[in-house]
């Protein structure tokens, strides 16, 4: 009997250690959000809301400026220009460019060229068209486009005592490329301010 | 003697009045909005249906008209005319949502939650265009 209530007493306490090493272990919490939503995490960069938002306002100014009515075609032939990062951040700028594009694409009015350029290069389709000139003897003609597209963007910081202010400005333009002439430009900025940490003082 | 016990009074109460007028105004960034009497525009005016399940964000967020038009030969392009009810600072989170003539959703990448500021009692608009032309109608959606 006496043997029966040691071994229940350890097999409690053996038991109530193991709570005790596993039980108060902190588990991360990781919660899928919208990540262009108001759940995104802010921060003094541009964050996925902020390319999100500076795209779909640059899509509805081209798109509200009948730019493309004057096309010579339908889908008129658009190549990407240069896109110029001048912000202090590394980052991938078809961040911008590529919402863009999808947005543009799926208009109907606008058919992106991927063998001209600095934008988006499509290397197996360039590889496939060598080829079948190659088998064909046959010149493949590639399509001059209609529109380029140029892109800035721009980072100005301004520090107060304690507050800093980072303005990202992200300008675009597109050129007709038979005349040379910008037939639209626009520029749009989203302003953040971050409130310094006090420092510590020995 | 009488001048020297009533003066820090005195001061205490102006300095009251004058904290309980900050109080009051100084918080209050409101925006005083002129134009002109009779409007050149002829905005086309859309009927809109409401469904309010926040009666504090429509409190705070007033629709005040909705207008379409259409852009680059088939686009639709809406705009909404909205007031802040308060006479604070208030940001508001809106996002449009595209519908086709079957009532299917259109996805569109671009039309996420975005935050406009809205200063006290001011009114601004907030538009975005369909990047197809199968969209026909439109849902707006409010959260603070």
């Amino acid at each position: 009997m006496k043997l029966n209530l040691t071994s229940q007493f350890t097999g409690m306490l053996a038991l109530g250690a193991l709570l005790a090493l596993t039980g108060c272990e902190t588990v991360p919490e990781t919660r899928t959000v919208d990540a262009k939503g108001p759940e995104a995490v802010n921060t003094a960069a541009i964050n996925s809301q902020d390319w999100a938002s500076a795209a779909d306002q640059l899509v509805g100014s081209l798109l509200s400026s009948n730019a493309l009515d004057n096309a010579p075609r339908t889908p008129a032939v658009l190549a990407v220009d240069r896109v110029i990062n001048n912000t202090q951040l590394m980052v991938d700028t078809d961040l911008l460019i590529k919402k863009i594009r999808v947005a543009l694409t799926r208009t109907g009015k606008i058919a992106i060229t991927n063998t001209m350029g600095l934008g988006e290069r499509a290397v197996v389709a360039s590889e496939a068209a060598e080829l079948e000139e190659m088998q064909s003897g046959k010149k493949q003609k590639v399509i001059v486009p209609d529109y380029t597209l140029y892109a800035k963007l721009i980072q100005q910081s301004d520090k107060g005592t304690k507050v800093t202010q980072n303005t990202y400005s992200f300008q675009m333009s597109l050129v007709q490329t038979k005349t040379g002439l910008t037939v639209w430009e626009e520029e749009k900025s989203i302003a953040k301010q971050t409130k310094r940490s006090g420092s510590v003082g020995w | 003697m009488k001048t020297s016990s009533s003066s820090p009074l005195r001061s205490a109460g102006a300095l009251f009045a004058t904290g309980l007028a900050l109080l009051l105004t100084g918080c209050a960034t409101n925006v005083n909005t002129y134009e002109r009497a009779d409007s050149q525009a002829t905005p086309n005016y859309v009927a809109d249906k409401r469904v309010i399940t926040d009666n504090t964000l429509a409190g705070t967020f007033r629709v005040v008209a909705i207008n379409q038009a259409t852009v680059s030969g088939n686009l639709l392009k809406v705009q909404a005319t909205v007031e802040n009810l308060k006479n604070k600072l208030r940001t508001l989170n809106y996002k449009f949502e595209w519908v086709d003539a079957n009532g299917m959703a259109v996805d569109s990448p671009n039309e996420t939650w975005k935050a406009i500021l809205l200063q006290g009692r001011e009114t601004q608009t907030i538009s975005t265009v369909a990047i197809t032309p199968q969209a026909v109608d439109f849902r707006l959606k409010f959260r603070e």
